[in-house]
């Protein structure tokens, strides 16, 4: 096995077996039990609620039939005739409230009086007791209930929401748009959840080594190459191990509750299909970009350190850099075609937080994605590249200087040895 | 056998080493002296390629040192450190395949060196709840385990209690009769003085005393005296070439002398009147030239 695969499998091993990372999975899984679990609760509360009772004061008969075969949680108490019964009732709390119905010929006028809780159903009753009206003055019409019904046909609305894209107009689904911003913004939350994490698992990984010295030995024994990257590998293969775990929770669970009506009615207002196509297309390369990195960053800004105490403050500007970003996504998602956005869209760092919301909202084009793609892989490289060289002469510093001290040291012994080898190249 | 020619390394305005050379055969220990910026630290650095040298070559065999060579050096760096969270089968394992080693061919040593260096603790406990004496150990194992042929310890021997310290030499001298070249630095002159053939003494990076234990003290004259005898104080003052005179509790005089040939009139003197217990000149202690040296100003 080459050094570069037993860095890897040792970061991979060390934080994968900790309590830290268990707790890193389990958590927003715990969450989100927690989270179905209340729904579920107060779901199952609502079905089993005892029905409102309320009473109807009419003169016309049958126009509690009205209420009958709805799905809605009221009963009306029969025994109640009048309206000072009802009052009775009502101060009794024994009704909900009640609905005195007056009609002349065919219009009604009707007051309802609750103490609150028929708030919720007002829309339903003047869409009932319109129908009723309708049905009634049909009966003066002497319409046929074709006729009625061919009246109260609703009008047909066919919506066609366009985007401005290379002066043209392009025809959009909206749902693809909402499922589209929908994986934009789950991407942005992702980033930044997956850029905290993983920023501090490599950063701690890099100062606690250097601290403990570990680092001489270890860059005496393999090349500084070998292990900054075996290091990046053996993270990345900590956050794919995250993912994949999530990925089969998700599926288990979907398979397993996939008949229930809570899924079935969340899979009829998402398109799971749509959503997770997106979510494999541009958007995972931004994600996995994004957080490679933030990662590379924070092993450079992790070989800083000096101590383990002071990962949390080398770390700052990485967690500010990534603030910024999921901010200016956030911008994003409302005002997508902002000069500003447009501008943040094209800086590498904050490219995964913004383009995304751009792509959904539909204002960029596929050029314009692609160079984003380009610039945003080509920039972790060059990170890579200069973040490694510094590495090398970073973990060599032990004084207590802050950071900008450090890399100017660590810059002057750089210099130093490429120096000193350019020297010897020549002799 | 490790040879350094003419090193010399600069950062920015500092001269950190400068002009340093120096040969270690197979079996041969070497002690590497200094004030701390001496340039000890760098000197290492230099050797296990962590730094490049501006001027000057490290060989190892006649080769130029690279990377190639690190399956074979034993390194153990000034502050320890080890993984915490790791056992300590799987810390020593770890650093002997950085060390190009197999896990199968390390794992059925693992038991006696523990044993050999009387770690108290079995291989399947975690580093961290070891005594801080028990991971020094620990950490010597991860440099030796591998049977290195360059080896490099940076102050090995501090914090070691006596014991302890014992159990390093033994394995210091284990390694030299395997024939590793073994280099390491010490602030404890008593530890060199025991184990080096050879030592160097650094001061801002210059190499200023070079040589073996022996031809170093010798070069600084017999200028100590330890005389027991019915001289007094004030009668040792007289003679030609005493600086100044030391009484210890046991009534043993140190007279300090100008040079080697001072101490014979002592001699005469002391014997007039036939036996005496005591006549010991010897050439001050390799802590009196590391502070007299170390206190001298840059030529």
């Amino acid at each position: 096995m080459s050094k570069y695969w037993v860095i890897t499998k040792e970061v991979y091993k060390k934080n994968v077996k900790s309590f830290g990372f268990i707790a890193m999975v389990l958590s927003p899984l715990i969450v989100m039990l927690f989270i179905g679990g209340l729904i579920y609760y107060f779901s199952r509360e609502d079905v089993n609620q005892e029905p409102v009772q309320i009473a109807l004061i009419s003169e016309e008969a049958g126009l509690s039939d009205v209420f009958q075969g709805g799905d809605w949680n009221l009963e009306v108490d029969e025994s109640i005739t009048s309206e000072s019964e009802a009052e009775d009732a009502l101060v009794n709390e024994a009704i909900g409230g009640y609905l005195v119905i007056e009609s002349e010929e065919d219009t009604l006028s009707i007051d309802i009086v609750h103490a609150g809780e028929l708030s919720e159903y007002i829309p339903m009753f003047s869409e009932l007791f319109s129908n009723y009206q309708t049905m009634l003055r049909a009966g003066t019409l002497d319409l046929t209930p074709d006729q009625v019904m061919s009246l109260s046909e609703p009008v047909e609305l066919n919506e066609r929401q366009v985007s401005i894209v290379e002066e043209t107009l392009t025809t959009e689904d909206t749902t693809d748009t909402m499922v589209q911003q929908f994986g934009a913004y789950f991407v942005s939350i992702a980033i930044m959840i997956f850029i905290m994490t993983y920023a501090g698992i490599i950063a701690e990984e890099v100062a606690s080594e250097k601290g403990t010295r570990i680092m001489e030995i270890i860059l005496s024994s393999a090349s500084v190459t070998s292990h900054f990257f075996g290091k990046l590998t053996g993270v990345m293969l900590i956050l794919l191990t995250q993912l994949s775990l999530y990925a089969a929770v998700g599926l288990g669970a979907y398979f397993y509750f996939r008949n229930s009506d809570f899924v079935q009615q969340i899979t009829q207002t998402i398109d799971i299909g749509a959503l997770l196509q997106e979510l494999m297309g541009f958007t995972i390369i931004f994600f996995i970009a994004g957080v490679l990195m933030y990662v590379v960053l924070a092993a450079f800004f992790g070989s800083l350190a000096t101590k383990m105490e002071d990962v949390n403050k080398a770390v700052t500007p990485i967690v500010f850099l990534a603030l910024a970003g999921f901010y200016v996504g956030l911008f994003a998602f409302n005002v997508p075609d902002h000069m500003l956005n447009v501008v943040f869209s094209y800086i590498p760092l904050f490219t995964p937080f913004v383009m995304p919301f751009r792509i959904a909202a539909g204002t960029v084009s596929t050029l314009g994605i692609w160079l984003s793609v380009v610039g945003t892989i080509a920039f972790a490289l060059l990170i890579s590249v200069v973040s490694l060289a510094f590495y090398r002469s970073n973990v060599l510093i032990y004084s207590d200087t802050n950071i900008i001290g450090t890399i100017k040291r660590s810059w002057s012994i750089m210099k130093s040895n490429k120096q000193a080898k350019r020297r010897r190249a020549i002799n | 056998m490790l040879e350094v020619k003419g090193l010399n390394k600069t950062f920015g305005d500092l001269t950190a080493v400068d002009e340093v050379s120096f040969t270690i055969r197979p079996g041969e220990i070497m002690g590497l002296i200094g004030q701390n910026g001496a340039g000890k630290t760098t000197t290492f650095r230099i050797i296990l390629d962590l730094l490049t040298a501006d001027r000057g070559d490290v060989l190892w065999n006649g080769d130029i040192i690279t990377n190639k060579v690190f399956n074979t050096v034993g390194y153990l760096p000034e502050e320890r450190g080890l993984y915490p969270k790791v056992t300590i089968e799987n810390q020593i394992l770890y650093f002997a395949q950085l060390r190009g080693k197999k896990p199968k061919d390390i794992k059925p040593l693992i038991d006696d060196w523990l044993e050999k260096f009387q770690v108290k603790g079995k291989k399947t406990d975690k580093v961290k709840t070891l005594s801080k004496g028990n991971q020094q150990k620990v950490q010597l194992i991860c440099t030796l385990i591998h049977q290195p042929k360059l080896i490099i310890l940076d102050e090995p021997f501090s914090g070691l209690d006596p014991v302890n310290a014992d159990l390093l030499e033994e394995g210091i001298k284990e390694a030299q009769a395997n024939g590793a070249c073994i280099i390491f630095s010490s602030h404890n002159m008593n530890n060199v003085e025991d184990l080096c053939d050879s030592l160097i003494m650094l001061r801002n990076g210059k190499q200023i005393l070079h040589g073996s234990v022996k031809e170093i003290r010798e070069q600084f004259g017999r200028t100590r005296l330890f005389l027991e005898s019915d001289l007094t104080k004030e009668e040792l003052l007289e003679f030609n070439g005493v600086t100044h005179v030391e009484t210890t509790r046991e009534g043993i005089s140190i007279v300090h002398l100008r040079s080697t040939e001072d101490g014979k009139a002592i001699f005469n003197g002391a014997t007039k009147h036939g036996y005496i217990p005591m006549f010991s000149q010897q050439p001050p202690t390799l802590e009196e030239i590391f502070k007299q040296m170390a206190g001298e100003k840059n030529e």
